[in-house]
């Protein structure tokens, strides 16, 4: 409430964002990971028993969940971008695809598609997961833009997203909450579901009785853009902050003059936008504290893409977080998933896939 | 690397569309180019500005008394007015240097009558000589402000209760007199032509108290703005710490303020006294009031520190004329006080308000970014067959120096084969031939040596950011050439100073051209410079042989890297921000003209230097990015960019990025040389081809760069091409 007379009564308010402090304080643990593997646009890792199935671009790939670090073999191809992924409990993998919607293999829904969404195309289907082997929730970050889109979605200023279950034997939808700024993330816990709501900085619970009143925003007004919610040892989760917020980022959503011409005039690369991976041409963007000098790349330099883990404990607050800062090289953290004392972590941005061991005493589970 | 590629290629096609001629861009480049906004911040930060107000506010109060009183302008009236504005005037300028140095002074008032009883006691009653008279006076008066100097500079006293204690033991002092004296004054009769001159007399139709105002007033804004008491004075009141530890004795310093400030109320009581004859109690009651009135309307900060003679002067005639309009409107007698404590109350408003937000106004106001649009960008993608064509032909580059040097922005070599560089420590470093394995300082001159050049008897130019046009000789003798140059007609700001010496090269008969990048900001703020994208820059001559520096062109945006062309008759120079090649005549039938050689370059251009084929080597020290080209064209978003995100936020011209390119006489691209990966050498503003090899230079490196060239004559030296010698 103060908030918005706050904002009623400031014509303008300064395009600042938070700092990253207390837990979030930036550190280069992401940095320090050894890398198993090197594959373009690891994403989407699932269990699926005695294998870990991962995506890279169209294709599916597995792993030996014992040895994580032998080589990928192929799994499965797709005809277009695999943007999301879950396995149940008893072997139903669920595949989002960029132009296929929803797709199921194994169990009683074997081939079983899912094309739209009560009505609506299901084209940006950006997190799936099991609730037992009854029940799907969908993630559909946007009705206008696609999966690939994220970053037109986000200057749109877009709030079309939606979240669904859906009942698995009889293919039943419920939509449980609608325009969200790009839901890009879903936990369930307990009685309720959590969803990260990329464009607006936040984790937002729903209560699955239906219950308006138990919603809550849980975490607000984060330094980046929460994507995926993985489940942790110690009952809270793992968030992916798959890129940073920037002052430069938020000035130019208030520019609509701009914004309207950067969209339309340039391609997306050299927009200035969050993207999993800054630097790659020298035709991007560049903000005044990235220029090298001494040939350094500081690591506190304004940067579109970062990369950032945040272990949350049962009540979903921060317990610890790992980074790699602008000068690091694992940016783009997309997707994680504990197994055998290990968390694999997906560094979409710089194509790499890498483990850090969870032996440590504040990762595991409170006894 | 594909990826760079295929980036390369979509950037192209962002250019395609990027050339818009839509009626918005129509308007807004009108806009831009016809109203000139960004002398409000160059207006703004003269310090003469502060005068505007009081002007203003004079000429509105004479309107209004003249608009609204009766005869307010007859000849007479205004004769008595200035006579008694020539009076105030001494006071107020004596109170001005008190208030400047940051104290305040209110026995002026008793002062003041004592000086007036003083002098009529030694006309009328022992008929003194006038200059007896006015010496003893300014003497006796002067006396009163060194008890008050005494107590308030050495003492530490609160100058506010002293003068008050003065104020009030100086009145009682007159009073006792006058009891004693009043009839004797009354009495005596002073008969002298020269006294009468003095108080009814005038000059040149000006009164003479008047004409003596003007005199002391320049001579006193002499004092103030060019001596060595009056900038003491000044930098006392503007902060007492940086004073002392400056070294300057505020004891000293504020005790002779009080003393002038004395003199003056002297000078102002000896013409009241001969204009009157008043030896009533009257006399200089409320004269206190009336001239700390006129110090603080007239904008002189009671905080210290900021006034001028100007200032005191206006606000004595807005006082004044208060003072006689409201009278002559017929007011009741407590109206004059009255109008003026409002007048007084809405002035120190206001002067806080303008002393605290001036600054804060100007550091928003002062950019101001204008509509600049440039072409589709050509191809830079390695399969585009382009000469601009990306590859790693600087992968193999050389590390000379690392971490020896900082900040090299250009290199250059001796007819010995010796290199030298500059450095951001204010160094000229210089490697010996052949190894180039220690550096060591050669010079030390200050500021950042930039470009540099070779003359024809090994001695090295250079152009040193902050300072000006230096040269060192082999004995590593450093003489300053020049730091100014003539000033431009109608330039708000000074631009005589030159601020930002950027790159220069010698012209065979020695005369010396060298660019200024930007006359609006220094070296630190060139980024502001950049999102200006204003022609803000020039090109400056020095003429060794007449021991003058002459502006050769203007507005030029950027201009960077400076080189004489082959042909002896012209020079080279790059516009960085304008991403283009400019050639200036100097000689010959075009001499004077200016030609574009090369517009629309992918990068930012920045040195450029002779290549041994008769061709030229530029550095283009970062690359553009449709993002930042798109902006160019929108000034505003530019502008309000500037105001609302922090300076590293800012949209920036990728310098991290850059290559060489080479080109011919007539502007034809014949190749480019990348370093991708930027490891080995990861910025470059200059490039020097010596003996077959290029020595790569770079503003924010701590190292030299060394690269073997396929070049046909292997012992050509940029200085045999120069000067014919090897």
């Amino acid at each position: 409430m103060i908030n918005l007379l706050s904002r009623l009564f400031t014509p303008k308010q300064a395009a600042t964002v938070p700092s990253m402090d207390g837990v979030l304080r930036p550190n280069e643990a992401l940095d320090a990971l050894s890398v198993i593997i090197e594959i373009t646009a690891p994403d989407n890792f699932v269990n699926m028993g005695s294998d870990l199935i991962f995506s890279s671009g169209k294709e599916l790939f597995s792993i030996s969940n014992a040895t994580a670090d032998s080589a990928p073999k192929p799994y499965k191809k797709f005809e277009s971008e695999v943007t999301a992924l879950a396995a149940s409990a008893n072997g139903i993998l669920a595949i989002g695809l960029q132009d296929g919607g929803i797709q199921f293999m194994g169990g009683g829904v074997d081939g079983v598609s899912l094309q739209d969404l009560d009505g609506r195309t299901a084209n940006c289907i950006t997190a799936l997961a099991f609730n037992g082997e009854g029940e799907l929730f969908i993630c559909q970050g946007s009705r206008k833009n696609n999966a690939t889109e994220w970053q037109r979605d986000l200057l749109e200023k877009q709030a079309s997203g939606s979240v669904w279950r859906v009942d698995i034997e009889s293919m039943k939808l419920n939509l449980i909450a609608d325009n969200l700024a790009f839901p890009n993330g879903v936990f369930i816990q307990d009685n309720s579901i959590v969803i990260s709501e990329s464009w607006k900085h936040r984790l937002v619970r729903f209560d699955l009785n239906g219950n308006k009143a138990a919603q809550n925003v849980i975490m607000a007004d984060m330094p980046g853009y929460p994507g995926r919610l993985v489940p942790a040892a110690n009952g809270g989760a793992w968030l992916c902050v798959f890129a940073p917020r920037r002052q430069l980022t938020e000035f130019v959503l208030r520019e609509d003059a701009y914004r309207t011409r950067m969209l339309n005039e340039l391609s997306s690369e050299h927009w200035i936008a969050p993207t999993l991976r800054a630097g790659k041409s020298f035709a991007e963007p560049m903000q005044g504290g990235a220029v090298k000098v001494h040939g350094i790349h500081k690591a506190w330099a304004p940067t579109r893409s970062y990369g950032m883990l945040i272990l949350l404990d049962e009540n979903l607050t921060p317990a610890i977080s790992y980074h790699s800062r602008a000068d690091g090289k694992r940016h783009g953290i997309v997707s994680v998933c504990e197994i055998n004392g290990q968390l694999l972590i997906a560094s979409r941005g710089n194509d790499v896939i890498c483990t850090l061991p969870i032996s440590q005493p504040e990762l595991e589970a409170d006894t | 690397m594909n990826q760079s590629a295929k980036q390369s290629t979509a950037y192209a096609q962002d250019a395609n569309t990027q050339v818009d001629t839509s009626s918005g861009d129509a308007f807004v480049k009108f806009r831009y180019k016809w109203i000139p906004t960004h002398i409000f911040g160059e207006l703004l930060s003269k310090p003469w500005i502060d005068n505007v107000v009081p002007v203003t506010i004079l000429l509105l109060v004479v309107a209004f008394f003249s608009a609204t009183v009766n005869n307010f302008l007859l000849p007479a009236n205004v004769m008595d007015g200035t006579r008694q504005i020539g009076e105030l005037g001494f006071v107020v300028i004596g109170l001005m240097f008190v208030v400047v140095g940051g104290g305040i002074d209110l026995s002026v008032g008793s002062n003041f009558a004592l000086g007036n009883l003083l002098a009529l006691a030694l006309t009328n009653i022992f008929g003194l000589p006038v200059w007896v008279v006015f010496i003893a006076v300014i003497f006796t008066c002067s006396f009163v402000g060194l008890i008050n100097g005494i107590l308030v500079g050495y003492f530490k006293l609160r100058a506010f209760l002293t003068t008050l204690v003065m104020l009030i033991g100086l009145r009682a002092l007159v009073d006792t007199l006058l009891l004693e004296y009043a009839l004797d004054i009354s009495a005596g009769y002073f008969d002298d032509d020269f006294w009468y001159f003095i108080g009814d007399g005038d000059v040149l139709g000006i009164p003479t108290s008047v004409f003596l105002l003007i005199i002391v007033a320049i001579a006193m804004h002499i004092v103030l703005s060019r001596t060595k008491l009056g900038w003491h004075i000044m930098a006392v009141g503007g902060s007492r710490r940086s004073a002392h530890n400056a070294g300057i004795s505020l004891n000293r310093t504020v005790c002779l303020s009080y003393v002038m400030c004395g003199a003056f109320a002297g000078i102002s009581a000896f013409f009241y006294a001969a204009r009157l004859g008043n030896g009533g109690s009257y006399p200089g009651v409320g004269l206190e009031v009336l001239a700390l009135t006129a110090v603080i309307v007239g904008g002189i900060s009671l905080g210290g520190g900021r006034g001028s003679v100007f200032k005191a002067v206006i606000g004595t005639m807005i006082v004044q004329i208060i003072s006689l309009g409201v009278v002559q409107a017929g007011l009741l007698s407590g109206a004059g006080q009255l109008v003026l404590g409002l007048i007084l109350l809405a002035a120190i408003g206001f002067n806080v308000r303008w002393v605290k937000n001036r600054d804060k106004v100007l550091s928003r106001i002062y950019m101001s970014p204008t509509y600049f649009a440039l072409p589709k960008a050509p191809e830079t993608s390695e399969s585009s067959g382009s000469p601009y064509a990306a590859n790693d032909r600087l992968g193999a580059v050389e590390v000379i120096g690392l971490d020896q040097v900082d900040g090299a922005e250009d290199v250059v070599f001796d007819s010995h084969d010796n290199l030298y560089c500059g450095d951001r420590r204010g160094n000229i470093m210089r490697f010996d031939a052949p190894d180039y394995k220690q550096a060591r300082v050669f010079a030390h001159i200050g500021g950042h040596p930039l470009g540099m050049a070779i003359d024809s008897q090994d001695r090295v130019v250079v152009c040193v950011g902050g300072m000006g046009l230096y040269r060192v000789d082999q004995s590593a003798n450093v003489e300053k050439l020049t730091d100014e140059t003539n000033r431009s007609p109608f330039a708000i700001i000074d631009d005589s100073r030159l601020r930002l010496t950027d790159d220069c090269d010698i012209a065979p008969d020695g005369r010396i051209f060298f660019s200024e990048a930007t006359i609006r900001f220094d070296m630190s703020t060139w980024p502001s410079d950049a999102l200006e994208s204003r022609g803000s820059g020039r090109i400056v001559c020095y003429d060794p042989k007449r021991n003058t520096t002459k502006t050769v062109a203007r507005n030029l945006t950027f201009p960077n890297g400076i080189v004489t062309s082959f042909n002896g008759q012209s020079i080279l120079f790059a516009e960085s921000w304008a991403c283009r090649i400019s050639r200036y005549w100097f000689d010959g039938p075009k001499a004077g003209q200016i030609e574009r050689v090369i517009e629309n370059l992918p990068g930012y251009p920045d040195n450029i230097n002779r290549a041994s084929d008769g061709t030229y080597w530029m550095a283009l020290m970062g690359m553009r990015s449709p993002a930042l080209d798109l902006a160019l064209r929108m000034p505003s978003f530019r502008k309000r960019m500037s105001q609302e995100i922090s300076n590293d936020e800012w949209l920036y011209p990728n310098i991290n990025t850059g290559c060489i390119v080479r080109f011919s006489e007539d502007g034809e691209i014949i190749e480019s040389l990348w370093d991708k990966a930027g490891d080995n050498h990861p910025m470059i503003t200059s490039m020097r081809e010596h003996k077959g090899r290029l020595y790569i230079g770079g503003i924010f490196n701590n190292r030299i760069g060394s690269l073997k060239i396929d070049s046909e004559d292997q012992n050509w030296t940029g200085s045999e091409s120069y000067w014919s010698k090897s």
